[in-house]
Formats: structure tokens, sequence, C-alpha cells
């Protein structure tokens, strides 16, 4: 019952965070069709803002959504100097890999000099802990397993049930076609980009409510979030959320049994076999096209 | 369709396709450089010039072909530098646990890269685009874990040291300043670059070019996409996988840093700075983005910050790297002469 | 009948390449005005100025009364000028129903959203059959009608239709050619370029003849110019 528990409680906690940090990655990928390969440092820099208004003596409450807030501003501005000028380019995609890539770097080695490489925290969500089925939990584990649905939900709803985010539907599969029926293109990007990075930096807020934060933390969730963007089939939003989960699953199996060591190897041979009998990830129904 | 005003064109040599220089003036040109280079120790006399140097050769030998896979075969391989890591330890336990002869070991670590990229291109076979990207990403972060678990033999976090340098006959490879490297590496640069421009302009290369333009087409004239995406990248990793194993003779030592984002970030860069499809962009943009490197040496975070931002101006202003911005200046000096 | 759209002296093209050499036309005054001509001399470059795709280097455009040229295709759209695209590429992931949606997005065109849909349902019967279909399981004709209904949602004062019927079946080509005649005869002028003259003659009657982005010949109704005379030029040049 012990292990039920345990195995339960860590693959819904994991598989949340990993939703929140992929999310962020898909929907950019499902609206705009790029690859923002600066995610990971955007995650932590939302973390590192929220670190620094609650340094300033704000209260985690009040901080924690103005972090959000500013991050979307900073995804607004990442997308019009590395991503908008170079729409229309033959290889869009690979391009926008690399000026995200150096974006990201700039930005993380600007937090290094602001910051400083010393690991910093931030306060939990809630903070305390609870007994739950016989397994220790913190709060803030609970919170976040409670929270992460809901905004998923939230954004999905967005996505398909307003004209909205119709619109930011429509603007990655037809860009010329979007602007002769009247769309915003350029508000349209930087809007996608703005709730990316408003998912990421609460995923960054998630993570450093329990783990020490560094600069060069982003480098790992980009990873999984790229892992699980590419299971959950890059042709949708809903893909990911499910494939998240499922990682998440599996990775508290395997730690249970296998041990933390060996897990992430599992987890990319999983991933290799998964590409090569479904290239277009589990969930997908089809390809994108985009590709 | 167009309607630029072409002027008639005056009796003589045969119409050049656009852009394509004939092989014996390119190995003129190439073997020109080629000269100039191998002078450079006479007028840059001290060890850390040398140095440099030296590693602009290791990073022009894996930037170029990665130019390779990447400008010529249209395949984003993002575990390119994970051959080069595979040439870094292979070298080194070849070396050390096996005993082998340290040049033996040096082909060895190509020959070894060129099986790990046959290996990768199983998978991605007949994937596309970003599903590439991201396998060989995967793939790159797989090679990194396993050494770093096999760290008995790899020695984990803490890396390899005592490697066996190469040796020349009886020359003192220590003491003499770098100079039998700095040749070794030269040597090795001037292979590479001949292997890479005779394969692009064989047969195979011109297929694997006729792919990467129009995949559909090109299927349907007969070419095979998994055979020539498998010898775009086996071709690509032979010199890497080398320049790896030079690299951890050289420095004597190896770590798992050589799988880092910053080292990718950087090749990558040189890559696109240079131009891709070119093969001469990414060594000319190696020579150019080390050299200013280094001269920012004392900058701190404000070097890669620096790189980051020069990275991003060229990727919006100039989409052709330094080649296409010289092909531009070129056009311009031979239009106004005509 | 003033003049919808007035074009005059545009010069316009891609990059160093200029296609349009001061090109100008008239719409509105003598009805619905065709465009016809050799492939790749300008018709397409033309509307994609109109229609704010593309910003002109000289020349003006005046829609409406308002001079156009170098606005946005966003505010373009918003005045009612509607274009709608060669080739039917359209959102492959997105439902008709969807794209209606789209369609009316513009503010001005949302107060008519509902009217719209259903003018567009009772010329296309073939779509309102398949409401909730993605279009990309669509097939060409009927990703055309598509096409047509979503420029119809954002509530057009003013049509353009580029080679609507492209690579269509005959049998699809009439019906596409009722529908488009419904949709002249409920008010909305056209500027209609085809390479099926036939199908232009059907709809205009105020045609021009575009070569190396110019007009070489322009025919007013009433010119007496022979149907055969037209062919002539169209395959003869």
């Amino acid at each position: 019952m012990n292990a039920l528990a345990d195995i339960l409680f860590g693959g819904l906690f994991q598989g949340s965070l990993y939703a929140m940090m992929a999310v962020g990655l898909a929907l950019v990928w499902t609206t705009i069709g790029v690859f923002n390969f600066s995610h990971g440092v955007l995650m932590m820099l939302g973390a590192y803002f929220a670190w620094q208004l609650v340094d300033w003596g704000l209260a985690p409450a009040l901080a924690f959504p103005i972090a959000v807030l500013l991050m979307a501003g900073v995804g607004w501005l990442l997308q019009a100097t590395v991503v908008r000028p170079l729409i229309g380019r033959a290889n869009l995609v690979l391009v926008v890999v690399i000026t995200t890539l150096a974006a990201g770097s700039l930005i993380e080695n600007g937090v290094l000099e602001l910051w400083g490489p010393r690991s910093k925290q931030i306060p939990p969500l809630v903070a305390g802990n609870a007994m739950l089925g016989g397994v220790g939990v913190s709060l803030h584990q609970i919170a976040i397993i409670v929270v992460t649905p809901i905004i998923l939900l939230a954004l999905w709803l967005f996505l398909n049930r307003t004209r909205l985010g119709l619109a930011l539907r429509a603007v990655a599969q037809n860009e010329d076609a979007a602007c002769l029926v009247g769309l915003n293109v350029t508000m349209l990007y930087g809007l996608a980009f703005a709730i990316a990075a408003s998912l990421a930096a609460l995923a960054g807020i998630f993570l450093g409510g329990y783990r020490f934060m560094t600069p060069v933390m982003g480098a790992d969730p980009l990873l999984k979030a790229l892992i699980v963007v590419v299971f959950g089939g890059i042709s949708s939003i809903s893909g990911p959320i499910f494939a998240a989960y499922l990682i998440g699953f599996f990775e508290a199996i395997c730690s249970y049994y296998f041990g933390l060591y060996w897990t992430p190897a599992l987890l990319f041979a999983a991933l290799i076999l998964t590409l090569m009998i479904k290239p277009e990830g589990i969930f997908a129904s089809r390809s994108r096209g985009l590709a | 369709m167009s309607v630029i005003e072409t002027s008639a064109p005056t009796v003589s040599a045969p119409p050049r396709a656009p852009g394509r220089t004939p092989w014996m003036t390119e190995l003129a040109g190439a073997l020109v450089g080629l000269l100039v280079l191998a002078l450079l120790p006479l007028v840059v006399g001290d060890a850390y010039g040398r140095h440099v140097l030296i590693m602009v050769f290791i990073y022009a030998v894996v930037a170029s072909n990665w130019d390779l896979s990447l400008g010529y075969g249209g395949v984003f391989n993002f575990g390119h530098l994970a051959l080069f890591g595979i040439g870094v330890y292979a070298y080194s336990l070849l070396t050390k646990l096996a005993m082998f002869d340290p040049w033996v070991a040096l082909v060895a670590s190509g020959v070894i890269a060129v099986v790990a990229a046959v290996v990768v291109t199983i998978p991605i076979l007949r994937l596309k685009g970003i599903y590439i990207i991201l396998v060989t990403f995967g793939f790159a972060q797989l090679v990194m874990q396993v050494i770093l678990s096999q760290s008995d033999y790899t020695g984990g976090t803490q890396g390899i040291v005592r490697i066996p340098g190469l040796y020349w006959f009886d020359h003192n490879m220590v003491r003499d300043a770098k100079f039998a490297y700095f040749y070794i590496a030269l040597a090795m640069l001037a292979l590479s670059t001949l292997f890479l421009r005779v394969f692009v302009r064989s047969r195979t290369g011109k297929s694997v070019v006729a792919l990467r333009d129009n995949e559909e087409y090109a299927v349907s004239r007969g070419v095979s996409l998994v055979r020539q995406r498998m010898i775009t990248l086996a071709a690509s990793a032979f010199f890497t996988g080398i320049a790896g194993a030079f690299y951890a003779a050289y420095q004597r030592n190896a770590s798992v840093e050589v799988f880092g984002m910053s080292l990718a970030t950087i090749v990558l860069s040189m890559v696109l700075l240079g131009g891709t499809g070119t093969i001469y962009g990414a060594i000319i943009a190696s020579f150019v983005l080390t050299v200013f490197a280094e001269s920012m040496a004392d900058f701190g975070a404000w070097r890669p910050m620096i790189t980051a931002v020069l990275i991003i101006v060229v990727m919006l202003v100039y989409p052709g790297g330094i080649v296409g911005m010289l092909k531009a200046l070129w056009g311009l000096a031979t239009r106004r002469r005509a | 009948m003033t003049n919808m759209l007035s074009v005059t002296g545009l010069t316009a093209g891609y990059g160093r390449v200029t296609v349009l050499h001061g090109i100008g036309i008239e719409a509105g005054k003598h009805g619905n005005v065709g465009l016809f001509g050799p492939n790749g001399h300008g018709k397409t470059t033309l509307l994609r100025a109109v229609s704010g795709l593309l910003k002109p280097k000289a020349g003006s455009i005046v829609f409406d009364g308002a001079d156009i040229t170098g606005e946005s295709a966003r505010s373009i759209v918003a005045r009612g000028l509607v274009h709608v695209p060669q080739g039917n590429t359209l959102f492959p992931d997105l439902t008709i129903a969807d794209c209606m949606s789209l369609g009316a997005f513009s503010p001005h065109a949302r107060p008519h959203e509902a009217a719209n849909k259903e003018r567009v349902a009772a010329l296309f019967p073939k779509l309102a059959e398949r409401w909730r279909q993605r279009v990309r399981t669509l097939s060409g004709g009927e990703r055309q009608m598509v096409s047509i209904g979503v420029a119809l949602m954002s509530h057009p004062k003013l049509l353009i239709l580029d080679e609507p019927t492209l690579g269509l079946a005959p049998k699809i080509k009439d019906e596409l050619c009722k529908a488009v005649l419904d949709i002249s005869k409920a008010g909305v002028p056209l500027i209609v370029v085809e390479q099926d003259v036939e199908f232009l003659l059907e709809l205009t009657n105020h045609l021009y003849f575009i070569n190396h982005g110019q007009v070489e010949t322009e025919i007013k109704p009433g010119d007496s110019l022979a149907h055969s005379d037209i062919m002539a030029m169209y395959f003869g040049q």
C-alpha cells in the first residue's frame, strides 16, 4: 500500500511539474511553429524574479503573480527581437533554435552577473507537510498537483473555446490567410510567447519552492520539456499534457524499483523507441506538417 | 517570369553556374590558404598564441563537418558534438585502458564515431525536421548519461587525466611551444577539408543536396533517402571523432563538459556565422569567433553574453553568414566592374 | 456608379525584382472587373499589393474614397476590401465552422456574423453538410468554397478572387460560378483573376489584359471586342 501511495503521489507530482514545463513549449510550437530553446532559461528567470520580489519584502501571494506578469512581458520582448523578424525565412525552425539558444545564453549569463552563482530558494506555494496514505508529502507538492490541472484546463478552454484562441491556432497554419481575415498577427505572436513565458515562470516558481535555484537550473527542465513534447505529439497541447503525466508515472515507477540512477537512461531509450515506432508521438493523431 | 534586365552574354567561355567555382580554382585558393596557415608559427612564436590557433583548427574541423550534415545534408544533427565527445573518450579509453598506440587510437576513434553516427541514424531514418533535432538532442544526452554512469571507466564527473599524447618520432612534444601539435592539427584540418570538399563535389554529395532541396523529387528519381542520410551523417562523423581524439591527446585530459550545451552553442554558431552549406564558412567563422572570444577572455560573464548578441545580430541581419556576406561583397565588386 | 477601387501608377515587386511597372486599374464604375493574362506577369502581385500583403514601392491605391496605399492587411480588411488568395491551403487543421468564425473576426464583420453564416450555408450546401469537418479532409473544390465562404464572413464591400477555379473539375467550376454570381447579384462588386476566360466573361464585363506587369489592353463594356479577339489576346501573345 505504501508503494502504491508513493508511486501515485510521485507520479502525480512529477507529472504536474512536467506538464507545466512542457505546455509552454508546446503552445509556441502549435501556434507559431517554432521551438523556443530558451524555455528552460525563462523558467529560471521567473523563479529569480519571484525571489527578488520576495527579497524586497513583497508577500509571496503578491510576488508570484507579479513575477508571472513580468515574464509575460519578457516573452513578448523575446519574440519581438529574435523570432518575429525571422518569420518568412526558409529554415525558420532551425534559425529560431539558434537565436533562442543564444538569447537563453544571454539571459542565463545576465542572471549570473546580477544575482551570482550561489543557490537561492523561494518560499513554497504553501508551507508545511502532511501525511497522505502513509507517505510524507509537502503541502507545496499538493498545491502543485491541485493547481496545475486547473491552469491547464483554463489554457485548453482559452485555445479551443474562445475566438482569440482560435486566432492563435490559425496563425501558425497559414499566416497570409490569417492576415487576409483581419487577424493582428504581430499581436498574436506576442500573445503566444507571453503566455508561454508566463507558464514557464510558473514552472520555475514551482521548482524554486522545493529545490535550490541556480542560474543554470533551466537546462534540465528544458530537456524534460522537450522529451514530453516529443512523446506527447507535437500537433496539439493535450498530447504533451497526457504524456507529461505518463512520463511522471513512468519515472515514479522506475525510481521506486530501479532507483534514480537508471531512470534517465531508461526514459531516453523509451523515447527513442517511441519515435521509431510512432514518429508523431504517442498521443498524436496526425503529424503536424510543420516539421 | 522575372523582369530583370539581362545584358547580352559576351562570347567566350561556357556559362558557369552562378556561385560554382571550378575545382581547380578552389584547390588553388585552398592551397594558398594552407600555405599561409603553415607559415603562421613563424609569426606566432609563443605557446599561447599557437594554442589558440590549435583550438581554432579543432573547432574548424568539428564545425565544418557539422556543416556537411546540417548545411549540405539538411539534417540538423543536434548530437554532432556527442560524436566529438565520443572521439574524446574513445581515444582516452583506448590509450589508457587498452594500451593502444596513440596514432592507432586516433584513427580508431574516428571509426568509432562513424559507428555511433550510423547507430543514431537508425531511429531518425525517416523522420522529418524537428523530430531529428529532438532525437539527436536526446541521443547526445544519452551518451553523456552513459559516460557519467560508467564512472569506473570514465571517471564520471571527474573525467580522465594523464591521457597519453601523440608523438612524432623522437621529437619532444612537450617543450617545443606546441610546434608539433600545431602542424598535426593543421594537417588534420587540411585532410578533413579535403575530404569534405571531395565528398560535396562527388555524385554522392550532389545527391545529398538534391535530397535536401527537394526530397520528394529526389526520392522519385531513385535517390535512397535512408542510405544517403546515413552516408552523410557517417561522413560527418569521421573527422569529428578524430578531432575529439586529438583534443584528448592535446589536452591530456577528458571531461563530460564536451557534451554540454555551451560548447554545442559555440560550434553551432561557427557553422551558422560562417554560412551553412559552404564548409569554408565554418572554418573562417571558427577563426573569427575563437579569436574574438580570446580577446574577451577577461570579460567574465560578459563574454558569452556578447557572443550571444553577436550570434543573434548575425542571424537577423546576415542569414548567409560570413560567406554570404563575402559573396555579396564580391558580387557588388564584380558587378561594378562589368 | 463611382469607382470602388482606383489603382494608379503602382510599382511593386519582391526584393530587387520589380513585377509591376506603374500599373493602373479601376474597379466599380463598369461592374465587375476581370483580370487575365499570362502567368507570372503580375496579376497576383497586384492583388497582394491591393490587399496589403505587399508594400508597393510607388503609386497609390484608393478604396471607397480613402487612400489605403501601404496600409496593413488587417486594416484593409476592416474597411471591407476582402481578398481570397490563390490556392486554398487555408487552415488545414481548423474545421469549417472554425474558419467561418475566424472570417468574422474583424470588428466590422462581427455584428453580421450570424446572418453571413446563413448566407454561406445557403450558397454552399455541401459545406453545410460538413460543418464540423477539418479543412485538410476536404476536396479541392470544397476548400475553394470554404475560402470564398470565409471571405463572405468578412462582410466585404469589394471581393477579390484570385484564380478561384484553378485545378478544379468543370462540374465544380460551374457550381462555383453559380455561387459567385449569386454573391455578385446580392450586391458585392467583384474583381476576379482567372485563367478560364469563359468563367471570367460570365462574371465580369470590364476586363484588363495584364502583360509584363502592365495593363496592355482595357476592355470596357460596350467595346466591340469579339470573344475570339480576347482569346487571341490571351493565347496569341
